[in-house]
Formats: C-alpha cells, sequence, structure tokens
C-alpha cells in the first residue's frame, strides 16, 4: 500500500514574469516503512518537492494523495492541522523553540494535539531516549549541539505520531561526525519502528545509507533506485 | 502552554526588553509623579479652601447672599444651630456675623469681610487658627477686648503688625455707621492671599458691645464628621430649614469644586498621552521581534501551531511585556509618590503666583488608590491595542518563505 501518491506533480514559480519550472511532472509513490532519500545538485527541485509533500506549499499543477487525501484541495486551516496530525517535519535549522527545553519542545506538539500530560511526559521521555538525549531532557537548545539540536528535532518530529517524516537537508549544518550519529538514530527508528523517512540530502555518506534513492534534476526524476 | 512560551520569550532579548520596560517604567513615573503634584495640589487647595475659609456647608438667608446685606440675618439662629447639632453625622457647627467694612491704619485703608464670631466655635469648625505662626500671635488669646484677626497679607497692605491699632468701619444691620480702633492679636497665613487679603476677624461680643446692639448671625458654618456625608447632611437640612439657603462647599466655591472634577478628568489625558507615545515604542518593538522570528515563526506554523495560536502568542508577549513594565512603573512611581509626600515638594521660589490662586507653595503629591486601578486598565488597553500590528504582521507569514534557505 502506498502511503503518498504523488501524480504528474509542477510547481511553476514566477509565472507571470521569468517563469522557473522547479517541478515538472513528478510521479511518484512511497510506502509505509521506507527510508528514502531525494537527491539532486542545488536548484534541481528538492526542496520544492519536500515542502509540496509536507503541504507547505501549494503545487501549479498536478495530485498529491496522502491515505486517500489529496491535500492539495485542502484550505489552509485544515491544511494546518493535517500537518500537525499526519506530517513530522525536520529542517536543516531553525526547529526548536529557543526558549523551550528539549523536553518541552518535544511536548509542544502533543500539547497542540491536546494530548494529556501523563502520555505526554512517557512519550517524551521515550522519545528522547531512543534519540539518546535522555540526559539532556531539561537542556535548552543554545545549550545543545547542531547534531544535539537535530536530534530532539527527529524526537519533536516523532511527537505527534505522523505518518512519515520529511527532512530538508537534514544534516547540512552538521560535522560529518554528527551528520552519521543522526542517520543511525532515524535508520534505527525506521528499522525498529517502521517510521517512514523521506530526507533530501547532497552529502554523498548520507545518501550511502538510504534504501531508495529519487534523483532529481531540474525539477524532473532522472532515476529511482531501491536497494536491498 | 502559549501563554508560557510568550511569557518566556519576553525574556528571550533581556537588554531589549528592559530597555523598553524602562522606558515605560520611565514614563508613567514622569506621568504618575506630575499627576500627584497637581493632585496633591488641588487637594490641598480644597482641603484648605474647606478648612480655613468655607467649611463643609454654610446655611444663610437666601436673601443674603444676593448683595451681602447685614440686614438680612438668620431668625433664632441659636435654635437653629442646636438642631444642626442634633443631625448625625454633623461634627460642628458655629454662628458668624458678617458684615462689610473698611480696615484703616495710619498708611492706608482698604475694604473688607468682618466676621463676628465665637473664638471656641470657631475653632471646632475651621482650623484657621492653625495657620497663625508661633511668631505672629493667636487667635483671640487674653482677655483684652477688641482683638482683631487679620491675614498676612492685609496686614502688610495696612503696614501693621502684631499689637497695632487698626480702625473697623461699618455699617450695622440697621444701616447706622460704627467705628472702632481694634488691636492685632493675631495674624494668619492661609494658602489664599486673595483670602488673607480681605477677611478680618473679631469676638461678636467686641461687635455687639460697640454697635450697642445685637447684629445677629449672618452665616451658619459646620463641618460633618465625613466628607461622605456632606450630601446628606445637607439633603437632610434642606428639608428641615426649608426658609433657609443651605449650600455644600462646591456650591459656595464653584472654582473649588470645578477644579477638582477638571483635575480629575486632566489627570487621565496626561496619562493617556504618555501611553499613547509608549504604544508606537511598544509596537516598534515588536514589529522588530516578529521580523527577527520568521524563520522560527514559520517553523511552529510548519509544524502545525494556527494562525490563531501564533496570533495569541504574539499578542500575549506584548501584553506581558507591557503589563511587567507597566507594574514596573507603577511601582516605583508609588514609592516616588510616597517619599515625595512624606517629604513634601517646596514650591515657595514660585508661590507668590500660586498663592494668589489659592495654592499651597508647599506639596505633598498624593494619588487616589483608584487611580492605580483605572491606570491598570489604560495599560492593559494599551497592550492589547499595541499587540494587534505586530500580531497580524506574524500571520502573513507563509511557512515556506520564512524558512526558505537561500
Ligand atoms: N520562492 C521561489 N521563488 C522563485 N524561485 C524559486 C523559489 N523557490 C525555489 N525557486 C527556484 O526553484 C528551483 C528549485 O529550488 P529548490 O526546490 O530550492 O531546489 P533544491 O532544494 O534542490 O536546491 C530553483 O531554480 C530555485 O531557484
Ligand atoms: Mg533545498
Amino acid at each position: 500500500m502506498n502511503i503518498i501518491e504523488i501524480k504528474n506533480l509542477s510547481k511553476v514559480y514566477d509565472e507571470k514574469t521569468i517563469p522557473v519550472y522547479a517541478l515538472n511532472g513528478v510521479d511518484l509513490a512511497f510506502k509505509q516503512g521506507e527510508f528514502t532519500s531525494i537527491v539532486g545538485p542545488s536548484g534541481s527541485g528538492k526542496t520544492t518537492m519536500l515542502n509540496m509533500l509536507g503541504g507547505l506549499d501549494t503545487p501549479s499543477g498536478g495530485k498529491i494523495m496522502i491515505d486517500g487525501t489529496d491535500i492539495t484541495g485542502l484550505k489552509s486551516r485544515q491544511l494546518i492541522d493535517f500537518r500537525m496530525r499526519n506530517i513530522g517535519f525536520v529542517f536543516q535549522s531553525f526547529n526548536l523553540i529557543p526558549v523551550l527545553t528539549a523536553k518541552e519542545n518535544v511536548e509542544f506538539i502533543m500539547q497542540l494535539q491536546g494530548v494529556d500530560r501523563e502520555q505526554r511526559d512517557k512519550r517524551t521521555l521515550e522519545l528522547l531516549q531512543s534519540v539518546g538525549l535522555g540526559e539532556k531532557i531539561n537542556t535548552r537548545p543554545n545549550k545543545l549541539s547542531g547534531g544535539q539540536q537535530q536530534r530532539v528535532a527527529v524526537a519533536r518530529a516523532l511527537a505527534s505520531k505522523p505518518k512519515f517524516i520529511l527532512a530538508d537537508e537534514p544534516t547540512a549544518n552538521l560535522d560529518s561526525k554528527s551528520a552519521e550519529n543522526l542517520l543511525e538514530i532515524m535508520e534505527k527508528l525506521n528499522r525498529e519502528e517502521n517510521i517512514t523517512f523521506i530526507f533530501s540530502t547532497h552529502d554523498s555518506r548520507v545518501v550511502a545509507k538510504a534504501r531508495r534513492v529519487v534523483t532529481l534534476e531540474d525539477g524532473k526524476i532522472v532515476s529511482d533506485v531501491s536497494k536491498n | 502552554m502559549i501563554f508560557k512560551i510568550a511569557f518566556k520569550n519576553v525574556w528571550r532579548n533581556k537588554v531589549r526588553s528592559l530597555i523598553v520596560i524602562t522606558a515605560i517604567t520611565l514614563g508613567l513615573a514622569g506621568g504618575i509623579l506630575t499627576v500627584s503634584v497637581i493632585t496633591g495640589m488641588v487637594e490641598q487647595k480644597v482641603r484648605s479652601g474647606i478648612n480655613n475659609e468655607v467649611a463643609h456647608i454654610q446655611l444663610h438667608n437666601p436673601e443674603f447672599l444676593k448683595n451681602y446685606e447685614s440686614r438680612y440675618t438668620i431668625p433664632r439662629a441659636d435654635s437653629i444651630a442646636r438642631i444642626i447639632s442634633g443631625v448625625s453625622s454633623v461634627k460642628a457647627v458655629c454662628l458668624r456675623s458678617r458684615l462689610t467694612g473698611m480696615a484703616a491704619s495710619p498708611n492706608s485703608a482698604t475694604g473688607v469681610q468682618i466676621l463676628g464670631v465665637d473664638p471656641a466655635a470657631e475653632k471646632n469648625v475651621f482650623t484657621l487658627y492653625k495657620a497663625i505662626p508661633d511668631s505672629a500671635g493667636g487667635f483671640f488669646t487674653g482677655s483684652r477686648k477688641n482683638l482683631v484677626v487679620i491675614g498676612r497679607k492685609l496686614a502688610d497692605k495696612l503696614k501693621v503688625r502684631l499689637k497695632s491699632k487698626i480702625v473697623l468701619r461699618f455699617q450695622n444691620p440697621d444701616g447706622n455707621l460704627t467705628e472702632a480702633a481694634f488691636s492685632v492679636n493675631g495674624i494668619f497665613q492661609s494658602a489664599n492671599t486673595m483670602f488673607d487679603e480681605i477677611n478680618v476677624f473679631i469676638k461678636k461680643t467686641d461687635l455687639d458691645r460697640v454697635t450697642e446692639m445685637d447684629n445677629g448671625i449672618q452665616e451658619i458654618a459646620l463641618i460633618a464628621n465625613d466628607n461622605s456625608n456632606i450630601p446628606l447632611v445637607k439633603a437632610a437640612l434642606k428639608s428641615k430649614f426649608p426658609g433657609l439657603l443651605v449650600q455644600d462647599w462646591s456650591e459656595i466655591r464653584p472654582d473649588m469644586g470645578m477644579v477638582t472634577t477638571a483635575i480629575a478628568i486632566e489627570v487621565y489625558v496626561i496619562l493617556g498621552i504618555i501611553l499613547f507615545a509608549l504604544a508606537f515604542g511598544i509596537v516598534n518593538t515588536m514589529l522588530m521581534i516578529v521580523f527577527e522570528r520568521t524563520r522560527e515563526l514559520g517553523m511552529l506554523m510548519a509544524v502545525g501551531m494556527s494562525k490563531s495560536r501564533v496570533f495569541r502568542m504574539i499578542m500575549l508577549e506584548t501584553i506581558f511585556l507591557t503589563i511587567i513594565g507597566g507594574i514596573a512603573g507603577m511601582a516605583v512611581s508609588a514609592t516616588l509618590v510616597s517619599v515625595f509626600h512624606s517629604y513634601g515638594i517646596d514650591l515657595s521660589a514660585f508661590s507668590k503666583g500660586l498663592g494668589a490662586f489659592g495654592f499651597d507653595p508647599k506639596i505633598y503629591p498624593f494619588i487616589k488608590p483608584e487611580l492605580y486601578i483605572n491606570l491598570s486598565i489604560m495599560i492593559i488597553l494599551t497592550g492589547i491595542l499595541s499587540a494587534v500590528m505586530p500580531a497580524r504582521k506574524a500571520l502573513q507569514l507563509k511557512p515556506v518563505e520564512a524558512i526558505r534557505i537561500e
């Protein structure tokens, strides 16, 4: 069963002046439990595609079906709610609320979802332990390293029990050791808890960890390789 | 939770928040101090007006007030005074003869109001006797006859001192002119130089002796045991004595009543203008904050924070900032006002001008407690109004654009 189906997706920026075809007729499907990397040179449309998938931006054409719902038809208010309940996000930076501790950052989405306190406490602790930050629950982001911050972001993304996690260049600001560490954690969560990860990168060592690699060039898919 | 984040956000950039809070504090302190000086001044003017000049309530023959003709007396004043003393909430009553006349010294002469009083009763109603400095005699001390107590301004005008003789010339209720010499027993100095210039006090017993007749009572003055009981007492007296004119201090001295009302409004105008000015600073700071946090706000919206929550968060942050400044401002002001209140501010450098309007040169600033309540409401409103624009700005952010990394 596919959890995401993209049909003939296109995105044109600056349509009226000098049109930029960031995505150009993309067809793609993702299954539950994938660990997929979107690769391609800078400007190839990776961010654009992840933003469309995450409902952060509206396509110029095509459809995005998530679990049977066409999200391109949702209103912005519905979309916010949809994102909160179905999609976990990890960005390149500025993932966390600086005034909140690691625990509070992870808890935040659950609070938005109205999860009760006891459950929140339990799950927050589990998640932070699973990303190796059980010791840092009361630490604020500015006292954490870049890699640790990204791990909190992964825990935060998981907190809402999303259907899948989108990560746009999550390792771009990390040194290679932290990048490797983050990928190992993501891989472990994928393996042990069957969590679907879709992440973009142009770091070849990160690409090497992916089980499926989708390559974009000029807004088109030029290859789609699955390893076993 | 939005609450908590908003509150913590206030302290993110401590220096900037402290600058805003300090600005609010200083603005409010300036405003409140100004207001406290004005309030103190007016309260003192009104209080000294009541205590030295008019008391709480006065009764007259309605005809008397038309031209101050002394023949319009209050009939059976003694028994009226006894009845008044029995009215509940009345603290003290006194009876006065009030005649128009002239005061003359070898140097000069001037028109005056002559008040024939019973010193003991007078002291129960008026505190004018306290306005006589130690070096300036007393309020009918000693047992000598024909003593007069006058104001400093009149003494200066007539160029007389303690124990000097002055001649009082006046028309009796029956129309005859009387002239008699009096010795200056005390010189009072109230806050109102105009009052000091035209009022001359003698004992009613002396007055009646030198005129060889009873001059009658033209004026009954009384005080209630509390300001708040004035309307009550006034109403009671009105119904008891329909033939007399019963007036409270604000009717007798409309200038004093008006200044009280005018000041009550002015106070809020001053504070309103200050808060309005501060609002600009707050709006500006919050717009800067929203601009700086573009990415963070974009991230929050991306991960599922609804627009209304983002709006509320910025609103709350602005309101918190304003309220913290407001509390600091009011605390600092309350402290300063109480310090100034206990020491008083001496404006005697400008007092010549002030005295002419009945203002005391030494001011004891003070703030009515209810002002802090109303001001708190005004501060919260300022916070809310200042918050709208920045919060709307935050709503215009689109998550993709906010988090885009170029
Ligand atoms: N908001 C935008 N306005 C105009 N052009 C844009 C915008 N966002 C992206 N693009 C263009 O779309 C193309 C794809 O960009 P992007 O999806 O960011 O690529 P990648 O993430 O692979 O580097 C690029 O040519 C980029 O310049
Ligand atoms: Mg990109």
